[in-house]
């Protein structure tokens, strides 16, 4: 394997599995608080710290 | 409190000569992986006889695991620690006696496993003293670290993958050690063994005081 | 606190569009205006993410042991336990096992280009799949059904526990390497890295830094999330099954 096609390889995995992880975790966020009927405005970070027990 | 300690460890054997899980199943099954460590390394003379030290300490890590594990079973047949938990004995008592139980059982263990490789291996012992002292040393660290990650990580409402996990990386340092001690004894090559006896002890003493200080918090978390 | 995290949402914006910013420009400077190496070509440029995906797995590692003890120390004093402690162990130990994963990815391509080969046991690899694995385990022990708190307090002690033991594991196969070198193959140092690559590096550790705590700070939302879910289907449970029985029933227990 030549060296550019290992750097290649190796930045291109990097990049790759950095953007799926970052990816699953905010989309995983969303999931949640959507499910939870949170205001989807932002991304996975906003909640409000009211009470949640009333039927949605 | 050695009365405590020496108590609990006499419980644990009891219960242990009754079973015979230890001698019965774990020695045996660990003689097995010798013997397929032959099968697997093409029963290559001089490849077993330089790995004999370390395939030697892999089977009591195996084995080692599994006793652990069962020491833990032990404690929750009712579904939890609280029998455990609740007795009068105090807990640096506990762990100090299950520790010693285990390394009882390790050591009968090792008893078994050193005939074995010596002869299936084809290896003479050159040190006697250090042999002895590396397996003492490692059945000492294996016991320690094993009850310490065993309140962690073992006993009924867990499964029994998790414990291998957690205690195989802790233990490696130890293979490690043993391993090196070992050929060291076995003469396959000159080295410091002694040292790594030593190390092995340090590894031992580290996880006791950590379990004498973490164990009755682990517990009461169960 | 939680609120200043939760509320922080300008700070990831701000974070994110920094982090792909940084990450195009170092993109840029390792593949392209850095100059190769005089000794190992263009397999330098490996080096420019390697070392700092290293680095940040460690500060994560550290972040996640600092959390672990404010966790235990601070537990009992708070009405809440203290679970925003709980929660960042979480979350940075999982990023740190990600960036030590690709720690591990970048060296072997590095290592199949310079040394020939995939993998050398020399102390710096082998301590790092130890302390790969060892995380994976405190991530396996993290997802234990149990009372949160609970399962906070075990994970913990055992962060502290295998804390306490990476120097251990570090000396006893540096030690173990030293003593058999002869016998592995040539293990070759790292080379001394100056002008452009160590601005290219330095460069590099800060860019993989904000993209770390980009992913820190949301994944310890999300673990935030989740537990409010398992709050909520906690909750519905038991009102659920409450309004099953006849009303006065006073066997019914108080949830606490």
């Amino acid at each position: 394997m030549s060296e550019v096609a290992t750097v290649a390889i190796g930045w291109g995995l990097t990049f790759v599995v950095i953007a799926t992880y970052s990816f699953w975790v905010v989309s995983r966020g969303r999931t949640i608080g959507r499910e939870l009927g949170i205001g989807e405005v932002q991304q996975s970070g906003q909640e409000q710290e009211s009470d949640l027990s009333t039927d949605n | 409190m050695l009365a405590e300690v020496l108590l609990l460890a006499r419980k644990d054997l009891r219960i242990e000569r009754r079973a015979k899980v230890a001698l019965g199943q774990v020695a045996p099954l660990t003689l097995l992986i010798v013997v397929v460590f032959a099968f697997a390394l093409d029963a290559n003379a001089p490849l077993l006889e330089i790995g004999a030290g370390g395939l030697y300490w892999v089977a009591v890590l195996y084995g080692g695991t599994l006793l652990t594990q069962r020491a833990f079973e032990l404690e929750t047949e009712g579904g939890n620690f609280d029998d455990f938990r609740m007795s009068p004995i105090k807990v640096h008592s506990l762990f100090l006696g299950k520790s010693l139980s285990l390394f009882i059982q390790i050591c009968a263990l090792e008893l078994v496993l050193t005939p074995a490789v010596l002869l299936l291996y084809d290896v003479q012992v050159t040190d006697w003293l250090l042999l002895i002292a590396a397996g003492v040393a490692g059945a000492v660290a294996f016991s320690v670290c094993g009850v310490l990650w065993g309140v962690m990580a073992a006993g009924l409402r867990v499964r029994s993958t998790l414990l291998p996990l957690l205690l195989i990386p802790v233990l490696a340092p130890v293979l490690l050690a043993g391993s090196r001690a070992f050929e060291t004894a076995l003469g396959i090559r000159a080295d410091a063994g002694w040292s790594w006896t030593s190390l092995m002890f340090v590894i031992a003493a580290v996880h006791t005081v950590v379990g004498l200080a973490a164990f009755g918090f682990l517990l009461e978390e169960n | 606190m939680d609120d200043s995290k939760m509320t922080a949402t300008p700070l990831t914006r701000v974070l994110g569009i920094l982090g792909i910013v940084a990450g195009v420009l170092m993109a840029v400077l390792g593949l392209f205006v850095s100059p190769p190496d005089v000794v190992q070509g263009e397999a330098v440029r490996m080096l420019y993410l390697h070392v700092p995906s290293i680095w940040i797995a460690y500060g994560s590692f550290v972040l996640t042991s600092v959390s672990s003890l404010l966790f235990l120390v601070r537990s009992r004093r708070r009405e809440d336990g203290g679970r925003h402690y709980d929660r960042m162990a979480g979350s940075a130990a999982e990023v740190g096992v990600v960036f030590t994963g690709l720690t591990l990815i970048t060296g072997m391509l590095w290592g199949k280009v310079t040394w020939g080969t995939y993998w050398q046991w020399d102390a710096r690899l082998t301590t790092t799949v130890l302390l790969f694995v060892t995380y994976l385990g405190y991530l396996a022990l993290r997802r234990l059904p149990a009372d949160p708190i609970v399962r906070g307090r075990r994970a913990a002690v055992m962060a502290l526990i295998s804390f306490i033991n990476v120097p251990i594991v570090h000396y006893s196969v540096d030690w173990w390497r030293t003593l058999h070198q002869k016998a592995s193959l040539s293990v070759g140092r790292r080379p001394e890295i100056t002008g452009e690559m160590y601005w290219t590096l330095l460069y590099s550790a800060l860019t993989v830094t904000i993209v770390g705590a980009w992913l820190i700070v949301h994944r310890y939302r999300v673990i935030r999330l989740e537990e409010i879910r398992d709050e909520e289907n906690l909750k519905m449970l038991i009102s659920s099954r409450r309004h099953e029985r006849p009303t006065g029933s006073a066997a019914d227990g108080e949830v606490s």
